[in-house]
């Protein structure tokens, strides 16, 4: 890991090296055992701040749609309310039902936790030492990391010893497993344009090809997105968390610190979902102009400047979470089911199809008749002006396809038979009766039907 | 505690034992101490059952130990919500028994501030409606309309709720002096509020498979359990009180009925909002046609009525509601029976549920949109 | 569930159901509200935000409200306005009002007349229900509902209020920050 320091900016980072060589630790462990644990520090911090930030942006976001202001008590513009918010479940009297199985009971938080912040130790924020690791299997890692989640749900509900927190997680737990199968798959189409699961890898196939996935992609964008939100149990997939058999479902029995830690978990796993997206849909830490940057040295600058696209970029999806919330009301769990299974599965299914297509179609058309589509292939599937052009039609072709089919599949489904908007109510104008007098004996009220 | 017994009206699947699932009187989306028991199969309700109850304070008892003028205050408790009609049909139901005259201006003014009341329950009823089927934004903004209203009733009445309107003879306070500015202010913005409310919800296609087919009952079922209001005009049975037998200033205003077809979650929604149109449309007219003149009747001095049985009821939001007077001549009454709307709507709740989700049935108590006052009194 | 009958839909409305069109419009609603909020700024009726930050700001309250209590006195000679006719008390529907009188000795044209006047005057606003019948029945406009609703003490006892909290008002703390 080679890392240049320029003196203006990061001469901290070059006194800390050398303070480490003079301690006596060999360069080797300097570079790979003391840095990333600084790493990982500031990343779990920043985002455990994040998440508790989250919480004040959400009440934040919602009082605005809402025409109310939020919290504004707890600092300027309540701004440390997270803070009260944290130091008031710390205190919270912890207790843990009669016949509750313990060490369970204890765990299933943390593994919540943990499995929504491992995560983040591929997550490309910057190019350069802005990762903490970059695994050559990096998407595959995190889908299957972010799946241990369910386990905690389960593991919840289940020793809380409450027939209502049993229920309320297990549908969570059966929505989370059915929502992950279509967010996997929809992750595929876009890796027929990284053609690398590395993570970093992916933001530089889309900065080597100038453009954002997406625009090849808008099926696969759409439909990792509303996985990924079905995936948190965010609305409008909140059932099991709303009204769940009526109590909060899985999270029942838990209180103080270890209520907040799932609350942590579901922020996390909010991010982290955002952060995949924009990871492979929005281009990553890749804006165009920024690469200036490092063209003229500021190496560091670069990175920082880039990571800082990322957060913006994973803020807007962040932002159309709480939009969405805010704003519809929530699906039945029979409905949602219904979505996961009979219209995202086979949307899925349906994007690899009509992606493996357009890339062949592209790589067939290459040197047709003079037809240049294809750049480059090493560093992800390049394209010239016409191959981008090409495939922006087939993405949006592909949206339409895929729309149609999804429509054909699901014509008997009772929900989506309800075709016409809005009914318009008769108004009957009736004519008018004797005034009212306070009668003495009770007459039958006559009906017209 | 009393013990329910609940008859098995289907047979479940795969002979599974039924759940028995209690919706306690504490739950959020109950609209107040109502305990519901469900039987489930999974997650289908089988049957289900109402214990009522727990907000009951004695009031028809307390009417009796009280003299006329004194019971208008203890009416705006049963439906709280919109207090101002229970008001109105205590005051009408003595006026109309005693025979008194009242001024055509406080017949206008009640006629303006009941409606403007039709509308503060029904944008309430909107609120926690929505809420419940997890729309929350629509429960501020609604309630932010309903500020105005109560706004109005507070500079009008002296209180936003239970507001004591209404003496019997007529009003105690004439209009105050910004009345009519605030009200047609009111009535000018109310239309696009509707409208936003209706961008957000009558055409999303979550709402529309959250309450369309939901809670269905037919006409003639509706007439034979006895309902009333927009539970009664979603069905499609045209069937209002202030048409059919006009009390207050309704018989000189020019409004319509809106009917519904299905008799579904749907139609009733789009019935209360229709009727939230029509209201606005009569307190429209009657701010324009606002004759000047006193606002009360002169009284006795102390209110007794001739003997007799006496029934006198009203349109309220809910439904209809009345009140059974009988009266031995002195100054207290002998007995008072209240026809409360919401009690006899929650009839229909076990017919309108079984066969339908747990998630369901939220939803429909919403729409049937009961008051636990007026159900315990 | 049982199924209902629903109007066949034209071509554009397909088409709007298919591009999403209703959830569209939905958040589209929203999205105005939070740059209006931000902003201050609303189509309908001006102000953006609609709430009161109430400890900060005073409420507007009507000249009507039924709040606290309050007997009145004469603005010159500072007696009481009652007159110990006992009106209020018989008109509560509550029982709240207990006016107690005494008898004292005045001089009227020459002769010793026996005037009743006030003597203590207990109203128990915990029972109160502000319905204000009290206020319409006393004659000299002695007693009347004040524009004060923040009437929360620490005790049961608190909520009796005796002839000078009624005349004197309650000291409350108002808490402006």
């Amino acid at each position: 890991m080679m890392m240049k320091f320029s003196p203006l900016l990061f001469a901290p980072i070059n006194f800390i090296d050398d303070v480490l060589l003079k301690v006596g630790f060999g360069q080797h462990t300097i570079n790979y055992v003391v840095w990333p644990l600084i790493q990982i520090g500031a990343v779990v911090t920043i985002v455990a701040v994040w998440v508790a930030y989250g919480t004040y942006l959400e009440r934040k976001i919602s009082a605005f749609i809402q025409a109310r202001l939020g919290p504004m008590r707890v600092g300027p513009w309540g701004l440390l309310q997270p803070i009260a918010d944290g130091i008031k479940l710390l205190t919270k009297e912890d207790f843990i039902p009669e016949k509750a199985d313990r060490w369970i009971f204890f765990f299933a938080p943390y593994i919540a936790v943990a499995a929504a912040f491992i995560v983040f130790s591929v997550m490309p924020f910057g190019p350069d030492w802005a990762v903490i690791t970059d695994v050559n299997i990096g998407l595959l890692f995190v889908i299957s990391v972010s799946s241990v989640g369910v386990l905690a749900l389960i593991l919840a509900g289940w020793s809380s010893n409450s027939k209502y927190a049993l229920l309320g997680g297990l549908r969570s737990s059966a929505q989370m497993v059915s929502y992950e199968v279509s967010m996997g798959l929809a992750l595929i189409g876009g890796l027929m344009f990284a053609r690398t699961l590395s993570m970093s890898s992916v933001v530089t196939a889309q900065a080597s090809d100038s453009i954002w996935y997406i625009f090849y992609q808008p099926a696969g964008f759409l439909l990792f997105l509303i996985s990924g939100i079905a995936e948190n149990n965010r609305a409008p997939f909140d059932l099991p968390e709303a009204e769940s058999e009526l109590v909060a479902g899985f999270h029942t029995e838990y209180s103080g610190f270890r209520w907040s830690l799932f609350f942590m978990a579901e922020y996390a796993a909010m991010v982290v979902v955002s952060a995949v997206a924009t990871t492979l849909y929005l281009g990553g830490w890749y804006f165009p102009f920024v690469y200036k940057l490092e063209a003229a040295g500021w190496h560091n600058a670069y990175v920082v400047v880039s990571a800082l696209v990322f957060i913006i970029k994973l803020s807007f999806i962040l932002y159309l979470y709480f939009w969405l919330r805010w704003t519809l009301p929530r699906f039945r769990y029979d409905q949602l089911m219904d979505i996961g299974w009979k219209w995202l599965i086979p949307a899925a299914l349906i994007n690899i199809v009509l992606t493996a297509f357009s890339v062949f179609l592209v790589q067939a058309l290459d040197g047709w008749r003079e037809l240049k589509t294809i750049e480059d292939m090493s560093n992800g599937l390049n394209l010239t002006g016409t191959g981008k052009v090409l495939m922006i039609v087939m993405g949006i072709v592909s949206l339409l396809i895929t729309g149609g089919l999804l429509s054909f599949i699901n014509w008997r489904s009772r929900d989506f038979n309800l075709k016409r908007q809005r009914r318009d109510i008769r108004l009957v104008n009736l004519p008018s009766g004797t005034s009212a007098v306070a009668s003495t004996k009770t007459t039958a009220a006559t009906t017209e039907a | 505690m009393h013990q329910v017994e609940i008859a098995t009206t289907q047979e479940t699947l795969l002979d599974s034992p039924q759940m028995v699932l209690n919706m306690g009187p504490q739950h959020p989306s109950t609209h107040g101490v109502l305990r519901v028991i469900l039987k489930l199969d999974g997650e289908t309700v089988m049957d289900l059952d109402c214990d009522i109850g727990y907000l009951h304070r004695g009031m028809e008892k307390i009417a009796e130990n009280r003299q006329y003028p004194m019971i208008a205050p203890y009416w705006d408790r049963l439906d709280y919500i919109a207090a101002v009609s229970n008001g109105l049909v205590w005051v009408e139901t003595v006026e109309q028994v005693m025979g008194l005259d009242v001024p055509a201006r406080a017949h206008y003014l009640r006629t303006i501030l009941t409606e403007l009341n039709r509308i503060a329950s029904h944008l309430l009823w909107l609120a926690t409606h929505a809420l419940d089927i997890g729309a929350v934004t629509v429960l501020l903004w609604a309630l932010r309309e309903r500020e105005e209203i109560l706004k109005i009733f507070e500079r009008q009445f002296g209180a936003r709720l239970t507001c004591h309107a209404w003496r019997i003879g007529g009003m105690i306070n004439d209009a105050y002096d910004d009345f009519e500015t605030d009200v047609r202010r009111f009535v000018n913005n109310f239309p696009k509020r509707l409208d936003e409310y209706e961008t957000v919800l009558s055409e999303n296609r979550i709402w529309l498979s959250r309450t369309v087919g939901i809670g269905v009952i037919s006409g003639p079922e509706a007439v034979a359990i006895g309902l009333s209001g927009p539970a009664l005009r979603g069905s499609g049975v045209a069937w209002d009180i202030r048409k059919s037998r006009p009390y207050a200033a309704y018989a000189d205003m020019d409004f319509e009925i809106p009917l519904g077809e299905n008799g579904d979650t749907f139609d009733r929604y789009l019935v209360r909002l229709e009727e939230m149109r029509q209201s606005r449309r009569i307190v429209q007219q009657a701010i324009d046609k606002l004759p000047d003149g006193p606002v009360s009747a002169k009284l006795p001095k102390v209110v007794k009525p001739p003997a007799g049985d006496y029934y006198h009821s009203i349109e309220g939001p809910k439904g209809e509601i009345g009140c059974y007077l009988v009266s031995d001549g002195s100054a207290h009454p002998y007995r008072v029976r209240v026809r409360p709307p919401s009690l006899i709507n929650l009839q229909a709740l076990r017919q309108m549920c079984i066969g339908h989700l747990v998630a369901d049935v939220v939803a429909i108590i919403g729409t049937l949109d009961i008051v636990l006052g007026e159900i315990d009194r | 569930m049982p199924l209902v009958k629903v109007p066949k839909p034209d071509f554009i409305q397909k088409l709007k159901r298919f591009f999403l069109f209703d959830l569209l419009k939905g958040l589209g609603l929203t999205l105005k509200y939070n740059i209006g909020a931000a902003t201050d700024k609303d189509s309908v009726a001006g102000k953006g935000i609609y709430t009161e930050q109430y400890p900060k700001e005073r409420p507007d309250v009507a000249p009507r409200f039924h709040g606290a209590p309050r007997l009145n006195m004469d603005p010159e000679t500072h007696d009481t306005l009652c007159i110990a006719c006992n009106l209020c008390a018989l008109a509560c529907p509550e029982d709240c009002i207990d006016v107690l009188a005494m008898d004292v000795e005045v001089v009227v044209a020459g002769k010793a007349r026996r005037k009743k006047v006030l003597d203590e005057f207990i109203f128990d606003t915990s029972r109160c229900m502000f319905c204000a019948l009290c206020q319409e029945a006393c004659p000299t406009s002695c007693l009347e509902l004040t524009q004060d609703f923040e009437l929360a003490t620490y005790s049961r006892a608190g909520f009796v209020w005796n002839r000078e909290m009624l005349e004197q008002g309650r000291e409350t703390v108002k808490y402006t920050a």
